[in-house]
């Protein structure tokens, strides 16, 4: 779905990994010396999950690949199949995910 | 008995390790390996992506944004967000491992991942700052080797599986983040994540190549100041 040269995919990937490294090397380096429950890393913390959560919007209600040939009734239908599932077998994650995406197979396999 | 040494510590950790952290990485590290086909990576370079980045979270953010064909910088900046986390985590648990050089530590940095830092910070896990440290490596390298190659077979299951099943593959990354959003702690990170996917959708489809940058600090921003109102009213 992408007219990009691997040459583009390749420099995404470093700068992606640049940017990861950048957080591991300043934790080493600046460990001992800062708090990991101070004001600033509280709101790293959050403004993490937020992307994170600005993320799932993406994928589940604004998805460009491949998923946006499903309906949005299927995507979220199975989603929250996979939350009941997770919240039944007690927050297990392979258990909620599972299930989630069986449901999304078997109604993406009745669909074609 | 906890492990004392070195060796023992890694014998330890690779035990810790086979069992729910490696099936939740085959799980969902087989779905990125189909986003990152679905998206247009390369195989080889969706396994280095698993190795270097190192954090699922991120990864899909940087294969989403690489679809919707934003900007490097763009991309390098909500990929660094979504990766923060490990800037505290590092800083919490560097100094409880067993290490002298800078180039160890940068390794173990490295090789830490969500489920490594909240392994090795379980009150199971060794205490002697060696144990910890070999424990800490097996751990973190057997779970890496797993994801590396359950990121190959993602990747070849998106190209050669059916398609319903090639999808449902991709649709692993969504309900993964979602149950990953469902169980975090706290009135701050709630906030957070809750202002994020509500104003995430109209965020992300005015600005599809920072969008996910804006609605880091909006929702980090909400989430934060909902904590310290928290804070205060517990002091």
């Amino acid at each position: 779905m992408t007219a990009f040269a691997p040459a583009a995919a390749a420099l995404v990937l470093a700068a992606s990994v640049a940017a990861t490294f950048l957080w591991r090397a300043l934790g080493v380096f600046l460990a001992r010396r800062l708090d990991p429950k101070g004001a600033v890393f509280r709101w790293f913390s959050f403004a993490s999950f937020a992307v994170l959560a600005g993320l799932l919007s993406r994928l589940l209600i604004l998805p460009t690949g491949d998923l946006a040939t499903i309906g949005i009734e299927v995507r979220l239908g199975a989603a929250a199949i996979g939350v009941a599932a997770f919240y039944l077998s007690r927050r297990n994650l392979l258990v909620g995910v599972a299930s989630g995406t069986l449901s999304f197979a078997l109604a993406a396999g009745a669909m074609n | 008995m906890k492990p004392q040494d070195f060796r023992g510590g890694v014998r330890a950790g690779l035990r810790s390790a086979i069992g729910l952290p490696t099936l939740v990485l085959v799980g969902s590290l087989t779905g990125y390996g189909a986003l990152a086909h679905d998206t247009g990576f390369g195989a080889g370079l969706a396994v280095l992506s698993t190795i270097l980045i190192w954090g699922l979270p991120g990864q899909i953010v940087m294969a989403e944004m690489y679809a919707a064909s934003a900007d490097v910088l763009a991309i390098a900046i909500a990929v660094g967000m979504a990766n923060m986390r490990f800037f505290p985590m590092a800083v919490s648990l560097m100094p409880t491992l067993h290490g002298e050089g800078v180039a160890g530590r940068l390794a173990q940095a490295q090789l830490m991942s969500a489920t490594s830092w909240a392994y090795a910070m379980r009150s199971t896990a060794p205490e002697t700052p060696s144990a910890r440290l070999g424990y800490h490596t097996g751990f973190a390298c057997l779970c890496m080797t797993v994801a590396a190659v359950a990121t190959m077979v993602g990747y070849l299951g998106a190209a050669g599986l059916p398609k319903p099943l090639a999808l449902a593959l991709l649709f692993i990354n969504a309900c993964f983040l979602l149950l990953l959003l469902l169980d975090t702690k706290g009135r701050g990170a709630a906030f957070a994540v809750i202002t994020g996917v509500v104003a995430g959708i109209p965020i992300n489809t005015y600005l599809p190549d920072t969008g996910l940058i804006v609605t880091g600090i909006v929702g980090g921003t909400v989430g934060f100041l909902v904590d310290g109102m928290g804070q205060r009213e517990r002091s």
